[in-house]
């Protein structure tokens, strides 16, 4: 028996960023499919506005369409090859009361709020790079104004300058539309700058919570500070100084034995987690810990915030105040003014 | 003990699927327009004696019933008589079921012979001659039909040349049949040593087997082809070549993982040649049970059709057990 | 815990295996284990301009040392990497330059050759390592077999090494996993079982391509210890690609920039981090920066791309925000500003 996700209750308020973050079998993407109604949970409930989900409540009833919405890892796969931008963007315009041309003031609308030019309504997915493809998908998900928008590792198949590019993005939508995101990813480093709140995950249980910085900076459990202090960033040397390594690997989900489901991995672990799941315990404001042994956990390890530290690195690295001569205008002088362009002989000089 | 477990699924599973087609081809059957009574009887026939005969043959009775009835034959070994040829329904078969088998299986087994190779070696050679020669092959097999390549063969080696034996049947008029055991001539004539009738099952075996060989060569050589170029192409290939394998291995590889794929189709066309190999039955006088079945749906005979029906839709359950199981051997991935 | 061929290799330098491996002469003369240079690779289609995939590509890699390629898609490290393994696929084609690996001439080999060397000398580790495996073998029959072919060894002595090798991996209770198929693995452990097979003849040179992208965060950091521990003790090359430059900084000794095939800068990781050259190189180190103006800085000022510039003689032109005359006129070559720091640009930043 697999349980993919493990007694997980959270609230995601109007407006907020709550971020899911775990590795394989954490049960993340599952959540995601449950707060959207793809998938039946076995137990508990889910509730939009108040109301409990279930057969006139879910993402396709008419009173609910279209205020959640979802966005995929893989761009290219999301979008029907077959579909100019413009149709896949108004589709899911199509049931709401929408005439057409108040469908196309809309597409147009939010494809220039995603920074898009207005001629690739025309154009077909495999014409766009995968960061463009990212944005369509965006455009295509906000363009009913959803309330809650569930975004399934939106940044990992992106090259860097794309993903910075979409994070930006999904910040500002966020700042213009209210619109409350749930953002699931392993991609530490866009949660840090996207999430007001972040959950960390475990083999289907919730090991930690609360307020992101309050997280990064003085995780307690002991699987928080194993995966933030693998976090890699672009800074040699620069990694989450910690005490302890989590030995070996994610066991397999099927049939977990009872307690915590790091204990076998754990270095803090002792008879009792392997008996009962630890409670809820509050170790700062909105930040929760489920773990017996987080106060040794806090006493060895010192908050530090690796991801503010190499930002002010980047600060000072890039703040370079170089003569940064004025790019030179494509008008004057053009190629021609300058003669044929010449290509100096023997390319490689040492 | 997993496997021994699927296997008792699969058979359990066969109850029903047999139940179903018999359902299936008894319904079909009397959708057939044109009454049984009175196409034996003739058009002199009196209505009395028609519907004599229809009580007989529990024409009269309602569907459902007629179909338990039947079923309940079935249950008990007994198809029924053919009234063409007056004998028990299972009696014809037993003797011309493995006529068939004995044919398809040889030709089978030839047309492996041919196909598979070719297949391989089209796959190797890429855009060469070889691939070339695959893509004309398979053309022409799927398009010429079966029974004109017979004929033509039959002209060219029997008419003109005298090289092989008369198309009449599985053995010379001067032979006698050998003692049953399995039905086939072949197998039957060595167990019990009579080379005379060896010999001559073998002659008469040389032009159908070769015409069904050639003709259903081409599907195999094609999915042969197709499944080795996939193979070949495949991460795991590439990877074979990243580490320095050489290329003999990684084509040895790449046919295993190409085996699932000749053994599917081989299984599809032994179900359907069954069936399919009655134009040549015809053409060789093979005394088969496609003509059998032929000659039933003709005459409205429908004891013949569905004891035949029966039997092959037996017959392909089981190949595909068979199947299935080899599968299982092959594949790791399906024994989870 | 190392096979002898291993540690044969380790102690003298010497490789014991057959005819046609490099004798520590020639090794001694070139101290770069994998010297390329003026690397160019195209693309033939039917009836369209050729693409240039790869142009001027040069650098060298020293033994035990690790190289970092980073760059963006289709930029052409994929390309690279199977340049130097000879395994483009068609329509592409090495059009110049030279690769040599120990002294010895990749290009002018024979396939026969070269097809010893690879898996035993120069060994490549891919992502996707599950789809890189066979699906109907045994992992132990899979890379006891690479042994076998490269060293000559049998079927039971191959399947020892491979035990060995699991272990040197940490791979737990390597005995059952010998007897796994690859469908039975996570993706942390046949990574872990690609890495076994590459190194199990123990290569001189490795070739990473994108090999961790697809892992778990603390499955990569694992990975990339065991991967820094076995190069070093072996004293191995390896060119690790990526387009994750945070793994690149904290994995590489140097790092190498490619922007549309083109090696655009080529720094020690230190010097590269402390401040890139290359606007290219800022620009990737801008997009981790989460100052929204900073970035627009490094990515967004340039005006937008038209004819002239795409056509322009430096490749980076149409993006540069400092785009000169000179830029569109002239093809910047790559240049060395400081010690052992290359860069391709005529206005290299300077700091």
């Amino acid at each position: 028996m697999v349980q993919a996700v493990n007694g997980v209750s959270f609230t995601i308020a109007p407006g907020e960023t709550v971020a899911l973050v775990g590795e394989s079998g954490s049960g993340k993407t599952t959540i995601g499919r449950c707060v959207l109604g793809l998938v039946p949970p076995t137990a508990g409930s889910i509730r939009f506005r108040d109301r409990e989900m279930g057969r006139r409540w879910n993402v396709r009833s008419p009173a609910l369409r279209g205020r959640m919405q979802l966005v995929f890892q893989e761009p290219g796969e999301s979008l029907d090859p077959r579909m100019p931008i413009g149709r896949s963007i108004a589709e899911p315009l199509r049931f709401g009361s929408f005439d057409r041309a108040a469908r196309q003031r809309r597409v147009q609308e939010v494809v220039q709020r995603v920074n898009l030019p207005l001629g690739i309504l025309d154009q077909y997915p495999a014409e766009l790079s995968a960061g463009q493809q990212q944005r369509v998908a965006i455009a295509r998900a906000i363009v009913t104004e959803p309330e809650l928008l569930v975004l399934d590792e939106p940044t990992s198949a992106l090259d860097p300058t794309a993903r910075a590019d979409i994070i930006e993005l999904l910040v500002r939508i966020q700042r213009e539309l209210g619109t409350a995101y749930l953002f699931i990813s392993h991609d530490l480093s866009a949660v840090y700058q996207v999430s007001h709140r972040i959950i960390v995950l475990y083999l289907g249980r919730i090991l930690e919570e609360g307020a992101s910085r309050a997280v990064f900076r003085t995780p307690r459990h002991p699987y928080s500070v194993g995966l933030l202090s693998a976090v890699l960033l672009p800074s040699p040397g620069l990694q989450r100084e910690t005490t302890f390594v989590l030995e070996g690997e994610i066991p397999s989900p099927i049939d977990l034995p009872p307690g915590c489901p790091l204990a076998t991995r754990c270095p803090f672990r002792i008879g009792r987690c392997s008996t009962g799941f630890p409670a809820g315990e509050t170790v700062g404001p909105q930040h929760v810990v489920h773990c017996f042994r987080h106060e040794e956990v806090a006493a060895r390890e010192q908050a530090a915030d690796t991801f503010e530290e190499f930002q002010r690195k980047v600060q000072q690295i890039l703040a370079v105040h170089e003569e940064m001569t004025e790019a030179e205008p494509l008008g004057v002088p053009t190629l021609a003014e300058h003669g044929q362009m010449r290509r100096v002989p023997g390319d490689t000089e040492r | 003990m997993g496997v021994l477990r699927y296997i008792a699924g699969r058979l359990v599973f066969l109850v029903p699927q047999i139940i179903g087609i018999v359902l299936v081809s008894f319904l079909l059957i009397k959708a057939v327009p044109g009454d049984p009574a009175t196409l034996m009887l003739g058009p002199m026939a009196t209505p009395h004696t028609i519907a004599e005969l229809r009580a007989q043959l529990g024409l009269d009775k309602p569907l459902p019933v007629q179909f338990l009835i039947y079923v309940d034959k079935l249950a008990h070994g007994n198809l029924g008589t053919s009234w063409q040829t007056t004998r028990p329904v299972l009696d014809d078969l037993r003797t011309r079921f493995p006529a068939t088998l004995e044919l398809v299986t040889y030709g089978l087994l030839l047309a492996l012979a041919i196909g598979v190779p070719l297949g391989v070696a089209s796959a190797l050679g890429r855009r060469g001659p070889l691939a070339k020669l695959g893509g004309f092959y398979g053309l022409v097999a799927g398009a010429l039909p079966d029974f004109w390549l017979a004929l033509i063969l039959i002209y060219v080696f029997y008419s003109l040349l005298g090289w092989v034996a008369s198309p009449i049947g599985r053995l010379d008029v001067t032979v006698t049949p050998p003692d049953t055991f399995t039905g086939f001539y072949t197998i039957d004539s060595l167990l019990s040593g009579n080379w005379a009738t060896f010999r001559s099952s073998i002659h008469h075996l040389i032009l159908p087997v070769l015409t069904l060989g050639l003709v259903n060569a081409g599907p195999i050589l094609k999915m042969t082809q197709a499944t080795m170029e996939r193979m070949l192409e495949a991460d795991f290939s590439l990877y074979g070549r990243l580490c320095g394998l050489p290329e003999r291995l990684i084509i040895r590889r790449a046919f295993r993982n190409a085996l699932p794929s000749v053994i599917t189709i081989v299984s599809v066309l032994y179900g359907f040649l069954i069936g399919g190999a009655v134009l040549i039955e015809i053409v060789f006088s093979w005394g088969g049970a496609g003509q059998y079945a032929v000659q039933g749906v003709l005459n409205s005979d429908f004891n013949p059709v569905l004891g035949f029906v029966i039997f092959s839709a037996l017959f392909s359950l089981v190949v595909y057990l068979l199947v299935d199981l080899v599968y299982l051997a092959i594949d790791p991935r399906i024994r989870r | 815990m190392r096979s002898e061929a291993q540690s044969l290799v380790t102690r003298t330098g010497i490789r014991p295996c057959g005819p046609g491996s490099v004798g520590v002469a020639s090794a001694a003369s070139d101290p770069a284990v994998i010297n390329i240079r003026d690397l160019e690779v195209t693309y033939r289609v039917y009836g369209v301009q050729p693409t240039r995939a790869l142009r001027n590509v040069s650098f060298r890699i020293a033994p035990g040392e690790i190289l970092g390629l980073v760059g963006e898609s289709g930029a052409g490290k994929t390309t690279l990497a199977r340049a130097i393994m000879r395994v483009i696929p068609l329509p592409g084609r090495i059009e110049r330059g030279e690769i040599s690996f120990m002294g010895a001439d990749l290009r002018a080999m024979s396939e026969a050759d070269l097809g010893k060397r690879r898996g035993r000398d120069l060994a490549m580790i891919v992502a996707n390592p599950r789809g890189e495996l066979n699906p109907l073998l045994r992992i132990g029959v899979q890379i006891a077999t690479v042994a076998e072919v490269h060293l000559g060894v049998s079927r039971k002595r191959g399947l020892e090494m491979a035990r060995d090798m699991l272990h040197a991996v940490a791979i737990p209770d390597p005995e059952q996993r010998l007897r796994a198929y690859p469908h039975e693995l996570s993706g942390g452990m046949a990574q872990r079982i690609v890495i076994a097979m590459a190194l199990i003849c123990g290569p001189r040179f490795v070739i990473s391509d994108d090999a961790t992208s697809g892992l778990d965060v603390t499955v990569q950091a694992q990975v990339l210890a065991l991967l820094r521990k076995l190069v070093r003790e072996q004293q191995t090359s390896m060119l690790y690609i990526t387009r994750d430059i945070g793994v690149a900084a904290n994995f590489c000794d140097r790092i190498s920039i490619i922007y549309k095939g083109e090696i655009v800068e080529d720094a020690p990781t230190g010097a590269f981090f402390s401040g890139p050259a290359h606007p290219y190189g800022n620009l990737l180190f801008a997009a981790f920066s989460h100052d929204a103006e900073l970035r627009r800085r490094w990515m967004g000022n340039a005006p937008a791309a038209d004819g002239d510039a795409a056509k322009a003689p430096c490749l980076y032109a149409e993006r540069c925000f400092k785009r000169q005359a000179r830029c569109l006129a002239e093809h910047p070559a790559l240049r060395e500003i400081a010690a052992g720091r290359l860069v391709r640009c005529h206005y290299p930043v300077g700091r």
